[in-house]
């Protein structure tokens, strides 16, 4: 019995020391009325900018399905390729007049469209000229440590090397400004810490994707 | 086949239950004569982007009403649309500009309607943002029915065929992401058809006259000269991406020529898919 906890005592002892071994974030966004709010962005900035240095900007998509962006928020770290794949069997025109990155996809299907650049952080909104009622968003975050919230509101960002963070929250409909959503916390590879936040959204509009035989006008 | 010749289909499907409270276009009272449409039509367009200003829509739809009480005017009809579309600039908010054309035949239980449609449309507009939507729209309209036994020696039997000139403004708002107004304004001048008992009022001031069985059997279709405004309000909700529901409300005044004035009232809920 002694062999086996010292056995248990060990493991837990190296598993802590392994480098690996990082904080969690865990995050909850719901609005004022309380509902939990999917398609957020939570952002965890470190104080100490030497700890995202070895982050390497991935390859990323954004589809296109049933004429919609897929997802309709995607986070990315500045400096990713986006890819914008298009799986309808139609062709889509992808712009952005964003100035955080504008750019213009000519009409083109399948795989054709070459990746875009995405190095300077902020909010990109994409569009199809083709079909006005596509809206999609990416957020270039300046940090790579960061996640989406769920259709439960909720965002887990692991393997954080502990230490002190600035953290913040995005979303398409937020009425505040993204500043004032920062908070500063201390994260450790002890346990999980949890944040929750709650914003106030404003009524999503979009423009209607079938008008109808009764408004088509004179 | 190439992504590059590839069109969009646009393939719809709409339904539209309606009261009229004068199909006929009657002034007397006596003639004034309303009843309940069910109306159900299948469109089929396809969307051809030709470069980042330029597209190109081809298709026509298959329509069909059917009436309460008035069953002669049930009909059914076919038609054909090309229209050309240029936008300036990119995206939503790019104002634009389309021209059209379209052929239309439909046919009528009592057969005397039965006519061929020629439409010619140009219409601009710009979505102002997400919440309003603006656009105005010239048509000149031509309904060439086949003319009818003179009833009268020297008056036209023709009564069934009509030209207009149309102009049309609408704006739509959007309430939210799934609720919109839609508003129409119409001015409308060229033939109109009243259908009535035989009087000296319209008889003179008409260009043609025939017999209107579906009415009656002494009832008449007098073609004169009106000018029509119009507006037409609605509220529509979108059930789904793909479909939506509309309650609306059309009123039409017409003043035609020797005093034969007339209006109507047409409430009427929609449903509309859209694949």
């Amino acid at each position: 019995m002694n062999r086996f906890l010292a056995a248990v005592t060990a493991l837990t002892l190296l598993w802590h020391a392994l480098p690996g071994q990082g904080a969690e974030l865990r995050a909850v966004v719901k609005d004022h009325r309380g509902k939990l709010v999917a398609d957020a962005v939570v952002l965890a900035t470190p104080l100490d900018p030497k700890a995202a240095l070895r982050a390497k900007p991935p390859q990323d998509a954004v589809d296109q399905v049933d004429k919609q962006f897929v997802p309709y928020v995607k986070p990315i770290f500045a400096g990713s390729k986006v890819r914008f794949p298009n799986s309808d069997h139609i062709q889509h025109q992808v712009y952005s007049f964003s100035p955080a990155k504008k750019f213009e996809l000519r009409l083109y299907g399948g795989t054709d469209a070459p990746p875009v650049v995405f190095d300077k952080p902020g909010v990109v909104v994409l569009g199809c000229n083709i079909h006005d009622w596509m809206v999609g968003y990416i957020y270039v975050a300046d940090t790579p440590f960061f996640a989406k919230t769920k259709v439960a509101g909720t965002a887990t960002i692991d393997n954080l090397p502990p230490g002190d963070y600035t953290l913040r929250v995005w979303h398409p409909s937020m009425e505040q400004a993204e500043e004032t959503t920062a908070r500063r916390v201390t994260l450790n590879a002890d346990g999980p810490t949890s944040v929750a936040w709650e914003l106030g959204l404003k009524p999503a509009l979009r423009v209607p994707r079938i008008s109808g035989a009764a408004a088509a006008g004179y | 086949m190439p992504y590059a010749v590839r069109g969009d289909w646009i393939l719809g499907a709409d339904a539209a239950l309606r009261h009229d409270n004068n199909v006929g276009n009657a002034q007397p009272r006596s003639d004034i004569v309303a009843d309940s449409i069910l109306g159900a039509r299948l469109s089929f367009f396809r969307l051809f982007p030709l470069d980042e200003s330029y597209s190109v829509t081809v298709g026509g739809d298959l329509s069909g009403e059917s009436y309460h009480r008035l069953t002669g005017l049930n009909n059914a009809s076919l038609d054909g649309v090309l229209m050309l579309k240029k936008k300036w600039g990119l995206g939503a908010f790019a104002p634009w500009a389309r021209a059209g054309v379209s052929v239309a035949r439909s046919s009528y239980d009592d057969s005397y309607r039965n006519a061929w449609i020629y439409r010619a449309t140009l219409a601009a507009g710009r979505r102002i943002d997400e919440r309003w939507n603006l656009w105005a729209e010239y048509a000149y309209e031509r309904l060439a029915a086949r003319a009818r036994m003179e009833e009268v020696f020297g008056l036209s039997g023709d009564a069934y065929s009509q030209n207009s000139h149309n102009v049309g403004a609408n704006l739509q708002y959007s309430l939210n992401e799934s609720t919109f107004l839609a508003l129409g304004l119409l001015a409308r001048h060229g033939d109109v058809v009243s259908t009535t008992q035989p009087g000296l009022k319209i008889y003179t001031a008409s260009l043609a006259l025939a017999e209107d069985p579906a009415f009656g059997p002494e009832e008449y279709a007098y073609r004169i000269t009106g000018t029509t405004y119009g507006f037409r309000v609605g509220i529509n909700y979108s059930l789904t991406q793909h479909s939506l529901l509309g309650c609306g409300f059309e009123r039409l005044d017409t003043h035609a020529t020797g005093g034969n004035n007339y209006t109507r009232s047409m409430p009427e809920i929609t449903w509309d898919y859209q694949f």
